[in-house]
C-alpha cells in the first residue's frame, strides 16, 4: 500500500530530470520522424541501385553509386559550379548588401520606401526571380539586349553561352540575396552607439575613417551571421538557374541541388540521386562546421 | 438570434452541406488529362457526354503541366508515391513503357477482353501498337495522333512562284530567296525547336533518321549520320535561315512567331493548324499550307511520332470503371470530335477521310501517309534520360558551346547503359 502511494507521488511530482525528459520528448520524436527518419532512409537508399522504373527489386550494390559519382565529370562539374556561384554570389551580396544597407541607416526623415525597397527583392520567391531575369536577359524580347542597342552595342543571346549564362545567373543571385544580407547589417548597423560617432568626430577622424575604424569592426559579427546565411543557402542553390537555364547551356549552370533533381525526378534513379544527395550533404557540413569553429574562436 | 446561436446554426448548415453523399452509388474517377496542348477543354465535353450516358458514374478533371517533361515529373512524384488519388492518366507516347516497366500503369488486356495485344491494336494507326503494347499487353489506348510538319505561308511562296521544298538544302534556297525578296530582317527564313525540350529530341532525330538510320535500343547511333544533321541544322543558322538564337526556340515561340507573320517555314506538330487558323492573334490566317518534312539530301522524308494515351493507374481503387472510360476516350466517335474541333489527329486511318474531318483540316490527306510511316522516338524505359540527354546536348550544339562531334559522342557515351 505505502510503495504504491509512493509509486503515484512519484507521478504526482516527478524528478527534474524525468520533468525534462517527459517535455522533451515529443519535439524528440517529431524530429525523428521528419529529420532524423529521411536522413537515414536517403543514406539507405544510397546503397540500392533502386528506380522508379526499374520494377520492384532493387540490388544492394554497396559504394557503387558514390563510386560512379566520384568518377563523373557531370558531378564534378556540379561541385565546381555550385561553389563557385557560392563563393562569387556571396560575396557579391555582401558587397551590394553593405552598400544597400548604409544608405538604409542614413538619417532619410521618410524610412519606409527605402526599408520597403529592401524587403521587396527577398520577399519575392525564388523562382519569380528567376523566371523575370530569364525575360530580362531573353535574346529577342529582353530589357538588356534593348539597352545596348540603345547605346550602339550588338545584342548577344546572353543565356546561350556558358560564360554570360553564368554571369547572369550570378547577377540574379546577388539581386536576390543582396537585400537580406542588408536587413541583417542594418540591424547591426543601429546597434552602434551614436556616441562612438561622436567621440571619433571630436578626435578630428574623417568619413571614411570612422566607417573603417568604428563601423567596420563593430559590424564583423552581423557580417559573419550574413555570410553563414548566404554561403549555406548558396550551397542549395536551384531555382534561380533551374527557371533561368535549366542548367545550360550544355551543364555551365547546373548546381548540385538541379543535378539531385534531374537524376532522381526526372531519371527516376533514386538510389544514385540519393549518393548525389549524401555527397551534397557532406560539402554542406563542412562548409558549416568551418564557419562553427571560426564562430566559437570568436 | 445573438451571434453565437448564429454562428451555430451557419456551422451546422456548413457541416451538413458537406455531409450530403453526391447519390450513393456514384463512382468519381479523377482523371489527369494534361495541359492546355492536349485540349482539356474538349477532354471535358467528352467527359460530360461520358456522364450523361453512364448514370452513377462522376469524372473529375485535373489539369496542369504547360509541358511533357513537366507533366512527367507530376505524375512521377505521384505515382512513385503509389497514389491512388489518380484512376486514368494522360501520357505522353514517349512514356508508357517507362511507367509501365515501373508497375505504374495497369495492364488492359483483362478489362479490353484482349486475347491477341497487336491484334486488338490494328484499328489504330501502327505506331501505337509499338507504343502501347509491351510484352504483349496493352497498357495504353491513343487519344489523338500527332506529328510534325512542315507549315509554310502560301501566300509568300506563291508571290515567288515557289512549291514546298523536298530537301532542305530546297529550302535553304528558297527561304534565302524569299527573304532577300522580303527586305524584311525580322522574316525569318525558318523556325524549329533548339530549346532544351522533348522537342529537341524530334530536331536531333529528323535529320538523323532521313538518312535511313534508326536509334533504339540495341541499335547503335551511326555517328557520323548525327553529325551530319547537326551540321545541317548550323547551316540553316549560319546562312541566316534560321535566327542565331534557335537554342532558345520552344515548340510556343515557332508557333507564335509564325502566327505573328515573322516566319516561311515553320517545323510544328499537327495542333498548330488549328491556332494558325482559328486563333484571334494569327496573322496568317487562310495563307497557311502544310507540308511533308523536307528529307536529307539523297534520303528519305521522315517525320517524329507524337501523340497522347489514356491509361489506368496500377493504384487506382476502380480500374474497372476507369478501363471502361479510356475505351470510350479512344473511340472513333471522340477521335472524329477531337479532330473536327481542336484539329487533333485521329488515330483512326478511316477518319482522315471523313467528309466532314476533312472540311475543316483541308490537309489531312496528306497528313495520312505521313503519321502512318512516322518514325518513333527510342523506345525504352529509360526514355526520361534517353530525353534529357539529347535534347541538352543537342541544344548546346545549336548553341554552339560544343562542336557537333563531340556532341554526338557525349550523346552516344551518356545512353551507352540506358540503350544497351
Amino acid at each position: 500500500m505505502i510503495a504504491r502511494v509512493r509509486g503515484v507521488e512519484r507521478f504526482a511530482d516527478p524528478g527534474e530530470r524525468t520533468l525534462a525528459a517527459l517535455l522533451l520528448a515529443p519535439a524528440a520524436v517529431l524530429l525523428a520522424l521528419i529529420v532524423v527518419y529521411p536522413i537515414g532512409k536517403l543514406v539507405y537508399n544510397a546503397f540500392f541501385d533502386l528506380r522508379l522504373s526499374g520494377g520492384q527489386h532493387a540490388p544492394f550494390v554497396g559504394f557503387d553509386n558514390f563510386a560512379s559519382a566520384l568518377q563523373d565529370g557531370i558531378f564534378w562539374n556540379a561541385v565546381w559550379v555550385t561553389v563557385s556561384i557560392t563563393i562569387i554570389s556571396t560575396i557579391g551580396a555582401l558587397l551590394v548588401g553593405l552598400a544597400l544597407a548604409l544608405l538604409a541607416n542614413l538619417p532619410y526623415r521618410i524610412q519606409w520606401p527605402v526599408r520597403l525597397a529592401l524587403l521587396l527583392p527577398w520577399a519575392m520567391p525564388l523562382a519569380f526571380a528567376g523566371l523575370i531575369f530569364a525575360w530580362f536577359f531573353n535574346t529577342d524580347y529582353g530589357v538588356v539586349n534593348d539597352w545596348l542597342m540603345r547605346i550602339g552595342i550588338a545584342p548577344r543571346s546572353w543565356l546561350l553561352s556558358p560564360g554570360t549564362a553564368y554571369a547572369a545567373v550570378c547577377i540574379t543571385l546577388v539581386w536576390k540575396s543582396a537585400s537580406f544580407i542588408a536587413l541583417i547589417l542594418l540591424a547591426g548597423l543601429q546597434m552602434i552607439p551614436r556616441s562612438l560617432y561622436e567621440a571619433a568626430e571630436v578626435d578630428g577622424a574623417t568619413r571614411l575613417q570612422q566607417f573603417r575604424e568604428v563601423t567596420l569592426p563593430l559590424l564583423v559579427p552581423s557580417i559573419v551571421v550574413a555570410l553563414i546565411f548566404r554561403t549555406i543557402a548558396g550551397l542549395q542553390t536551384f531555382d534561380i538557374p533551374y527557371t533561368m537555364t535549366k542548367g545550360g547551356p550544355a551543364h555551365a549552370t547546373q548546381t548540385l541541388a538541379m543535378l539531385i533533381h534531374d537524376t532522381t525526378i526526372d531519371y527516376g534513379d533514386i538510389g544514385y540521386g540519393s549518393a548525389l544527395a549524401v555527397l551534397m550533404f557532406l560539402l554542406s557540413m563542412v562548409v558549416t562546421a568551418l564557419y562553427l569553429r571560426r564562430i566559437q574562436r570568436d | 438570434m445573438n451571434t453565437c446561436t448564429r454562428f451555430l446554426t451557419l456551422a451546422a448548415a456548413v457541416v451538413s452541406l458537406a455531409a450530403v453523399p453526391p447519390a450513393l452509388a456514384d463512382t468519381v474517377l479523377r482523371v489527369f488529362a494534361g495541359g492546355p496542348q492536349q485540349r482539356t477543354d474538349l477532354t471535358r465535353k467528352m467527359f460530360d457526354e461520358y456522364e450523361k450516358s453512364h448514370p452513377g458514374v462522376k469524372i473529375n478533371l485535373e489539369s496542369g503541366g504547360a509541358t511533357s517533361e513537366l507533366q512527367r515529373q507530376y505524375l512521377s512524384t505521384v505515382l512513385g508515391a503509389k497514389d491512388s488519388s489518380l484512376d486514368v492518366l494522360i501520357l505522353d507516347i514517349i512514356n508508357p513503357a517507362q511507367y509501365y516497366a515501373a508497375g505504374w500503369i495497369e495492364p488492359l488486356n483483362g478489362y479490353l477482353g484482349v486475347k491477341d495485344a497487336k491484334a486488338y491494336m490494328s484499328k489504330y494507326l501502327p505506331a501505337y501498337a509499338t507504343a502501347d503494347v509491351i510484352d504483349g499487353k496493352v497498357v495504353a489506348l491513343p487519344d489523338f495522333a500527332d506529328a510534325m510538319f512542315l507549315y509554310y505561308r502560301k501566300d509568300l511562296l506563291d508571290k515567288y512562284g515557289v512549291r514546298p521544298p523536298t530537301t532542305w538544302n530546297d529550302l535553304a534556297t528558297v527561304s534565302e530567296k524569299i527573304q532577300q525578296g522580303e527586305k524584311n530582317p525580322n522574316l525569318q527564313g525558318l523556325s524549329f525547336q533548339g530549346a532544351p525540350i522533348e522537342g529537341a529530341v524530334c530536331t536531333f532525330l529528323l535529320p538523323y533518321w532521313s538518312q535511313g538510320k534508326d536509334y533504339q535500343k540495341g541499335v547503335k547511333l551511326d555517328k557520323k549520320a548525327a553529325v551530319n544533321g547537326l551540321d545541317m541544322w548550323l547551316g540553316m543558322v549560319d546562312k541566316g535561315v534560321a535566327k542565331k538564337n534557335i537554342a532558345e526556340v520552344k515548340t510556343g515561340d515557332t508557333v507564335n512567331e509564325f502566327m505573328a507573320g515573322h516566319v516561311v517555314f515553320a517545323i510544328n506538330w499537327g495542333f498548330a493548324w488549328d491556332l494558325f487558323q482559328t486563333d484571334a492573334k494569327s496573322k496568317v490566317k487562310g495563307n497557311v499550307g502544310v507540308a511533308k518534312l523536307p528529307a536529307m539530301q539523297g534520303g528519305q522524308p521522315v517525320t517524329c511520332i507524337g501523340g497522347w494515351q489514356w491509361s489506368v493507374s496500377a493504384f487506382s481503387k476502380n480500374k474497372a470503371e476507369a478501363a471502361k472510360l479510356v475505351q470510350f476516350m479512344s473511340s472513333p466517335d471522340v477521335s472524329k470530335y477531337l479532330s473536327i474541333n481542336g484539329s487533333l489527329l485521329p488515330v483512326y486511318a478511316n477518319v482522315y477521310s471523313d467528309p466532314a474531318v476533312l472540311k475543316v483540316n483541308p490537309w489531312y490527306g496528306l497528313a495520312l501517309p505521313v503519321v502512318e510511316s512516322a518514325k518513333s522516338r527510342p523506345v525504352t524505359e529509360r526514355y526520361a534520360e534517353v530525353s534529357d540527354v539529347v535534347r541538352t546536348q543537342t541544344s548546346a550544339a545549336l548553341a554552339r558551346v560544343q562542336k557537333p562531334e563531340a556532341t554526338v559522342d557525349e550523346i552516344d557515351n551518356r545512353l551507352s547503359r540506358a540503350m544497351r
